[in-house]
């Protein structure tokens, strides 16, 4: 019904630079006075590493803003992530981002899923409607519909 | 912005079951409270609220109204989310570029 939106760029460094720039080092390149909860009054991105980990912007003022949670950590070739910025857990997408080695660099490839959920027809024969974060978290457990 | 009153629309758990419900097929305001915990008023007020973020209209059938999906409804969104991350990417791509940052104290 909704297609992900998938986007690919290629990067002339190696994919466990790629791969560290991307989460790592996202406070370097990300940037934050056109997308963020705080705009100019962003000091820090960060993203932390493991599953679980929180990727989220921090304000001049020290209030936290999340923007999702780390759901799959495959340094340095996957990562994939809740996204929320700015808005409820409960309302969240997933974004995968992929690093593979092409042409002397790496190419990485972005994809931001979730908007399937509002019509899951596994979820339907299931008899329930879980449209809340286990529903997100289960796609990438491997759960079973 | 459109993508805001999407987004909006979006943020309540009962209206994205009414959207997963109306994916499958079109259903009154009766069919939808009759399998939902809510009133069948509280339905009504999730429709409305749909209708205006675009993402589902109604055709009347006598004097039923029976609610569908809106598939466009959803393209704002997906255009801002499209290029919301052509931005990202793009810093992030543009980081190579530059020469190595030097060490800064804290």
């Amino acid at each position: 019904m909704i297609e992900p939106v998938v986007k690919e760029i290629w990067v002339g460094a190696g994919v466990e630079d790629a791969f560290r720039r991307f989460t790592g080092e996202i406070a370097d390149w990300w940037p934050t006075e056109q997308h963020s909860v705080s705009g100019e009054a962003c000091r820090d991105v960060r993203f932390e590493g493991s599953v679980g980990g929180r990727i989220l912007e921090e304000a001049d003022d020290g209030q936290v803003h999340p923007w999702g949670t780390v759901t799959a950590w495959e340094p340095p070739g996957r990562v994939v992530f809740t996204w929320h910025p700015g808005r409820e857990p409960d309302t969240a997408q997933s974004v995968e981002v992929e690093f593979s080695a092409q042409d002397g660099g790496t190419r990485v490839r972005l994809t931001h899923t979730g908007w399937e959920r509002f019509g899951d027809s596994a979820a339907e024969m299931r008899g329930e409607y879980d449209t809340g974060w286990t529903f997100v978290l289960s796609r990438y457990a491997g759960a079973t519909a | 912005m459109e993508h805001g009153r999407t987004l909006h629309a979006l943020s309540d758990a009962t209206r994205r079951n009414i959207l997963a419900r109306l994916r499958l097929r079109p259903h009154t305001v009766g069919e939808l409270a009759a399998r939902l915990p809510v009133s069948q008023p509280a339905v009504s007020q999730h429709l409305k609220v749909l209708r205006q973020a675009g993402l589902v209209a109604a055709e009347k059938d006598g004097v039923r109204r029976i609610y569908h999906l809106s598939v466009e409804g959803l393209e704002p969104l997906r255009a801002y989310v499209a290029s919301f991350w052509d931005e990202a990417l793009g810093a992030y791509g543009r980081s190579f570029d530059r020469a190595p940052r030097q060490e800064e104290k804290e």
